[in-house]
């Protein structure tokens, strides 16, 4: 594949004190993929992506974006350079409704900030538009988001990143608090955003198999290390999972429950 | 399941649910019943030609404070300082009319006092929000230290330089200062003119019997329209209520949360300002003791109009109608002689109870019950 990654991360360490959360991390993310980051709790996932999302600046470590070194020094140069991160907690404000959500801090409007006039139909249009284009016709974008359901939050929260120009896309454990069926429907999401084939997706999860029925590309943390990676093919579902509890063996597991 | 779709599954509503549902209804509904029996109760007298003028101006009066202060707990802050502000502004202006400017600069305009009051007010309002937003403290701290710093000092300057708390029988600036008129003249003249010519408002000897509202009235509308205009249409009132509903996530998202805190905490200092002004200017007295308990008032009529304890949520036009409400029933006294006074404070807590229940309601309709 001649394909150049969108975002090249390489060997990135990333200390706390005296404490190492991330050891040297690389990875590769590219477009119209979804790279799934999997480890156990504690592995280091959340800080690389706050590194990657200016969170924390690294210790050591480079970060590319189309080839070039760029350094991020607030959340801020990070939306600006393309990644866009949609937190589980930090998604959406409940009392707002769709459209004042969708246009949070880049809100359309005529005459000076910060007291110039809200376009608010044109910005009702686009937040019903860009949903839609990503699967969730609402009925009403001056609805209370927290109406919505946690899938259609996650959604929304998306459908903002995108956009406002997101090329890539880091998604923080966007199923585990949600119900089977919401779920399916942020899975779905991923994979519309997906095959539009310009957006590369990070995608965490605890999930094996959301993570194998979406993701193209594979990347395993354990205690701040890559301990393995690979695309779909290369691995095997039992590697997987091996991978996924840090190198430990289901059998290691059986053995210690039988013990105790 | 084929051909169903997300949208049919929003009822629509008729025009009268739709109103029943906004969350100033009750508030209007409450403002509703009291103007009724506050009418019945005083024979009429509360909203005849005077008492329509007295009513309006204590309510213009609450009206301006409860904007600020609804503006601000909108974005998740409470201000404890507006009484204590209005107190130092009046005192303010009021030495530097009696006294003279400070620094021996002379004489003192209504226009000089009221803006270097201005400064100062708002430079107040400046320090207590960074107070607020830089040590992460509660703010009904940071502001319960200014309500007593604010009054102490107060009553202090008035000792040493005045050597009384009071200052009275300042010259009537509105005789010869239009600025002064601006806070403390009268408004709606035309209003009063055209119920005299149609045949009313008429004194005892039959002469034209009110001449116009307090100007007060006025500044109220004005910063009615302003708040209404600044939190529902432009991107300052997104800012703001991004900021009172989920602090992280507005910030994530690039809203300057810190500066809408501060500068609400300088626009309740204005407020603050404008009423003491409108004070000075109005009687042409001060007092140490001006604008006592106002601003638990102002946080009282704010959640009676529909805006939420936790912050996020609230309405400009619900706060109309609960100065509406607060105002008729503190001047009720004046109106219906058989009643005790002390009702109203009675009443305060009633409604204000009740309002914390229905806003409860109306906060947990929204968030889908949580
Ligand atoms: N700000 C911080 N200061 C000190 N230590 C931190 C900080 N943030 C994270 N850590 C530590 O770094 C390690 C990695 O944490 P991280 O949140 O990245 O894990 P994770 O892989 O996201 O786990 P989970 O699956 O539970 O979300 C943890 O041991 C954590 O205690
Ligand atoms: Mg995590």
């Amino acid at each position: 594949m001649a394909k150049q990654p969108y975002l090249k991360v390489e060997s990135i360490v990333k200390k706390f004190g005296p404490f190492t959360a991330l050891n040297g991390v690389s990875l590769d993310v590219y477009p119209g993929e979804v790279h799934a980051l999997l480890g156990d709790n504690g592995a280091g996932k959340s800080t690389l992506i706050k590194v990657l999302s200016g969170v924390h600046a690294p210790t050591s470590g480079q970060i590319h974006i189309e080839g070039k070194p760029v350094n991020f020094r607030s959340p801020r140069d990070a939306s600006n350079a393309g990644i866009g991160t949609v937190y589980q907690d930090l998604a959406v404000n409940p009392l707002m409704s769709v459209t004042r959500n969708f246009f949070m801090g880049r809100e359309l409007t005529s005459g000076p900030r910060p007291f110039g006039l809200l376009k608010m139909d044109e910005m009702d249009r686009i937040t019903h538009d860009e949903m839609l284009k990503i699967g969730i016709d609402i009925s009403d974008p001056q609805q209370a988001v927290g109406t919505m359901s946690g899938g259609q939050r996650q959604t929304l929260a998306i459908a903002r990143a995108i956009y406002f120009g997101a090329k890539v896309l880091i998604l923080d454990e966007p199923t585990s608090a949600l119900g089977q069926k919401q779920q399916m429907e942020v899975l779905k999401t991923m994979m519309r955003v997906r095959a539009r084939g310009d957006i590369a997706i990070i995608f965490i999860t605890h999930n094996e198999i959301h993570s194998k029925l979406v993701a193209d590309r594979f990347t395993f943390l354990a205690l701040g290390q890559v301990i393995g990676a690979g695309t779909h093919k290369e691995l095997e579902g039992e590697d997987i999972r091996r991978l996924m509890a840090g190198g430990a063996e289901i059998k290691d597991l059986e053995r210690d429950l039988a013990e105790l | 399941m084929s051909g169903r779709s997300e949208s049919d599954r929003l009822k629509q509503e008729s025009l009268l649910m739709r109103l029943v549902r906004r969350p100033e209804a009750g508030a209007f509904f409450v403002m509703v019943v009291v103007i009724v029996l506050v009418t019945i109760a005083s024979n009429g007298n509360a909203i005849n030609p005077l008492g329509i003028k007295n009513n309006l101006a204590i309510i213009a009066q609450f009206g301006i404070i409860a904007t600020g202060a609804a503006l601000l707990m909108i974005a998740g802050e409470f201000d404890l300082s507006i009484g204590s502000m209005i107190g130092f502004a009046g005192m303010s202006m009021a030495m530097m009319l009696k006294w003279g400017l400070p620094f021996g600069l002379g004489e003192a305009t209504p226009a000089s006092a009221f803006f270097i009051t201005l400064a100062m007010t708002l430079s107040l309002g400046w320090l207590i929000g960074t107070i607020v937003v830089r040590s992460g403290l509660s703010s009904f701290i940071v502001t319960l230290a200014f309500l007593f710093g604010l009054r102490g000092t107060t009553e202090v300057a008035f000792r040493l330089i005045n050597q009384s708390t009071q200052i009275s029988g300042l010259p009537d600036f509105k005789q010869e200062y239009f600025f002064a008129r601006i806070f403390g003249g009268e408004s709606f003249g035309w209003f009063y003119d055209l119920w005299f010519a149609l045949g009313g408002n008429l004194n005892r000897r039959d002469e034209q019997w009110v001449t116009g509202l307090d100007v007060r009235v006025v500044w109220w509308i004005l910063i009615v329209l302003l708040a209404y205009i600044v939190l529902n249409r432009t991107q300052m009132g997104n800012w703001i209520f991004a900021t009172g509903d989920n602090k992280e996530s507005a910030r994530a998202n690039g809203v300057p949360v810190n500066k809408v805190k501060i500068g609400l905490f300088m626009f309740t200092a204005f407020c603050a300002t404008i009423f003491a002004a409108c004070q000075v200017f109005d009687t042409n007295t001060a007092d140490a003791a001006k604008g006592n308990l106002k601003e638990l008032e102002a946080i009282a009529i704010a959640v009676v109009g529909g805006t939420l304890m936790t912050g996020g949520f609230g309405s400009v036009i619900g706060v109309v109608f609960g100065a509406v409400t607060f105002g008729l029933v503190a001047n009720a006294v004046f109106y219906i002689p058989w009643i005790d006074g002390s009702w109203y404070r009675v009443f305060v807590g009633v409604v204000l109870l009740a309002a914390v229940f229905a806003n409860e309601r109306i906060r947990k309709r929204i968030t889908g019950g949580i």
